[in-house]
């Protein structure tokens, strides 16, 4: 009770007031810490014509703030950055902080996109604008897949065929690892095992014994006991000793941010200049597309209680698609631009120019990243309940403990169903 | 209380005493829990025509259970080593011999220090056995990967050790400044009569600070049934998961800020009540915890008289 109430107390004398000035409208935008320097170059570029006031947020909160405005009628913010499940949690009528966008922009504008903003479009219709992109590609090693001789692997057969090399001639080297979200998004995900369909607000499919389950079980485990592919988090420090920094990482399926973020940094993997590449997602046996699945990519939403919903649409859309963040803007760490791939088309061609041209990859890693960027699986939806925390809570546990990943899947599935009861899911294995 | 005349300022004395408390009572205790009663029967993505039977659509929370599990086994353990130690620590404590007892205090008062959101962080890398400056004694134990250790099922022990290393120092402060207070004549006329340290430990110091531990059960129970700040500060930025709604605060927190579901949160809030308060209750009206030696209540007097007059009959 305590919790709830002081929480409430606080969150009520927190709310700031939006400056009301007669002439000049103004928003008020909620950013993390990687998005807060583009987020203060608009306020600067718009000094006249609208009062941005930005405020420093972490990813997630207005979920747990919503329902307080909502309880005091005031304080919602115009326009919000947060992780991608938050869509359905504020579309639902109850909530309902998250505005359909479709009539604010022309529509030439909503095609640029392409399927890029598919993740925001619910029942026909856009409630989000997504940020990035996380599609998953095939980072590899080039140097050392030269050195022992391997051929990029194009399908999954080729993938394990690799592995099982591996495992007898060159012990120690990891093909990736399973723990946190990286199992679903690497492997479950672009298998199209059905395992957070959302059908509509209220069904969702959740069936780990779909055949598009079951072949990721019965291909990865050889890998799994080999110990080719880890049980552990790919973040986890152990992992992170004993393959990255021991310079044994040979491959892994990973998303659009894993370079920059996990591969290169020296307190990561730290993977040394000229020697990391990217290729397309190897095609699952039977399959004629190579989707990708997806690890991560942002979202902004705009509150149906702004006054200036066309003004706050605006940054968002400064975000995605303007140079002047993509690529200009100064970063505290010194670095310039966005961050992460842009999920706007035009923004996007941008954005991978300076990439492309990056040094620190054996070749440009742009080509694979926009041929995965259209195929990523659509089958997976925005939900209402925690479908990325429900990977360590039941996922990890059963894999690190018994490392079988079928169990695991299930293990996974048996968690979000319940999780989604809970929040008035009907779970259907179809 | 039998002159009529006095009774008006004290009173007012009493009330003025009172007031502080009786404010932050009313405002962080009985509001929010009107608040709480009201907010029960709302509308919520799980009851959305709302209603009381939201009580049992929390009741059937498939995280209740579990999280029921997590917090007994860690109170089961908590409690009683946290009853026991402290009291074993300031008994030896008091022992007049020691010479350094003054630097023999600071210690226990230094890893108290360390508060609850510290000492994940402490901790995490203190059991990690990559970063651990103890990793060679964990490889010598055949511990050398995270998994080994940091697994919800492992968890309440790391909750216990955390918990109890913060807040046993400074209970044993507190227990031993109660030791303080008994009289050196009692001591005295024990040790003359041949009580050894011991006994005297035992026999003498013990009961007559029984009240203090009693209370510090109290406490401590009240603490651990609410236990939050470890679980959630682990599972939202350690180990992502591992404590996914472990507690019952943590799953009423999850219900009311990831679900906005506020009013099966409120529910589940008012059910810890209960046991805190059957708690309170029973320490107030059955033990003589806050009996006062110097006064008693005219009812309990003649209550009293009563007894005496039936037992000379």
């Amino acid at each position: 009770m305590l919790v709830v109430a002081t929480a409430a107390l606080l969150g009520a004398s927190l709310v700031t007031p939006v400056a009301t000035q007669a002439a000049i409208p103004s928003i008020t935008i909620w950013v993390d810490s990687p998005r807060l320097p583009g987020a203060q170059l608009y306020a600067q570029i718009m000094k006249g014509k609208v009062n941005v006031n930005v405020q420093l947020h972490a990813q997630g909160d207005l979920v747990a703030k919503v329902q307080l405005f909502n309880t005091v009628k005031k304080g919602w913010p115009d326009v919000v950055f947060g992780p991608p499940n938050d869509v359905a949690f504020l579309k639902n009528p109850l909530v309902n902080d998250a505005l359909q966008l479709d009539a604010l922009q022309s529509p030439a504008i909503w095609k640029a996109f392409g399927n890029g903003n598919n993740w925001c479009k619910l029942n026909g219709h856009y409630y989000c604008v997504k940020n990035d992109l996380a599609q998953t590609v095939l980072w590899y090693n080039k140097t050392l897949m030269t050195q022992f001789g391997y051929k990029v692997p194009t399908t999954m057969a080729e993938f394990a065929a690799i592995g099982a090399d591996v495992a007898k001639n060159h012990p120690g080297y990891s093909l990736g690892s399973l723990g946190d979200q990286a199992g679903y998004s690497s492997f479950l995900e672009p298998s199209q095992c059905p395992l957070n369909v959302a059908k509509s607000d209220t069904v969702v499919v959740i069936n780990s014994k779909d055949s598009h389950c079951t072949r990721v079980a019965t291909l990865l485990q050889p890998l799994i006991d080999s110990g080719v592919i880890d049980v552990r988090s790919p973040f986890d420090a152990g992992y992170i000793k004993d393959v990255g920094q021991a310079g044994k990482w040979l491959m892994n399926i990973g998303p659009s941010w894993w370079g920059q973020f996990v591969l290169r940094p020296a307190s990561s993997y730290n993977v040394p200049a000229g020697q990391v590449a990217t290729a397309n997602m190897p095609t699952w046996p039977g399959e004629s597309k190579a989707y990708s699945g997806e690890y991560g990519g942002g979202i902004y939403t705009v509150s149906p209680h702004s006054k200036y919903p066309k003004e706050a649409l605006a940054f968002a859309m400064f975000m995605v698609g303007d140079a002047r963040n993509l690529v200009s803007v100064k970063n505290p760490d010194g670095s310039h631009g966005a961050p992460t791939y842009p999920a706007y088309g035009p923004g996007n061609k941008i954005w991978v120019q300076a990439v492309a041209k990056d040094a620190y990859y054996a070749q440009s890693i742009v080509p694979a990243l926009d041929t995965q960027a259209q195929l990523i699986w659509g089958g997976t939806k925005p939900v209402r309940y925690d479908a990325n925390g429900a990977w360590g809570a039941s996922w990890d546990t059963e894999i690190k403990q018994s490392k079988d990943l079928q169990k695991a899947i299930d293990a996974y599935a048996t968690y979000t169903s319940n999780a989604a009861t809970q929040v008035g899911y009907a779970v259907v294995k179809k | 209380m039998s002159h009529g005349r006095r009774q008006k300022p004290k009173n007012l004395l009493m009330i003025l005493m009172l007031s502080p408390y009786l404010l932050l009572l009313f405002f962080f205790g009985v509001l929010p829990l009107i608040m709480a009663i009201f907010n029960v029967p709302t509308k919520s993505p799980s009851n959305p025509n709302g209603g009381w039977h939201v009580i049992k659509i929390v009741l059937h929370d498939f995280r209740l259970v579990p999280a029921a599990w997590h917090v007994l086994g860690f109170m089961a353990l908590f409690v009683p080593l946290m009853i026991f130690f402290v009291v074993a620590m300031s008994l030896m404590l008091d022992t007049d011999t020691a010479p350094w007892k003054k630097w023999v205090r600071l210690a226990y008062i230094v890893p108290a220090c360390i508060s609850g959101s510290v000492a994940v962080l402490l901790w995490y890398v203190l059991l990690e056995p990559t970063l651990s400056p103890f990793k060679g004694v964990m490889h010598f134990f055949g511990i050398t990967q995270a998994s080994q250790i940091w697994k919800t099922s492992n968890l309440t022990y790391i909750l216990v050790f955390m918990a109890f290393l913060s807040l046993a120092g400074q209970w044993i402060l507190i227990q031993f400044g109660s030791l303080q207070s008994i009289s050196g004549e009692i001591l005295e006329a024990a040790r003359v009569d041949g009580c050894t340290q011991f006994q005297l430990a035992t026999k003498i110091k013990l009961p007559l600070i029984r009240k203090y531990v009693i209370y510090m059960g109290v406490l401590v129970f009240a603490g651990g049934l609410q236990i939050f700040v470890e679980p959630q500060l682990l599972n939202s930025s350690v180990y992502h998961g591992i404590a996914q709604q472990w507690s019952f605060d943590q799953l009423s927190y999850s219900l009311a800020f990831d679900n906005g579901n506020f009013g099966e949160a409120s529910a589940l809030s008012l059910m810890l009540l209960v046991p805190s308060l059957i708690g309170a209750l029973l320490v107030i009206f059955k033990t003589d915890m806050f009996e006062d030696v110097n006064f008693k209540s005219p009812k309990k007097l003649a209550k009293e008289a009563k007894k005496r007059e039936a037992a000379a009959a």
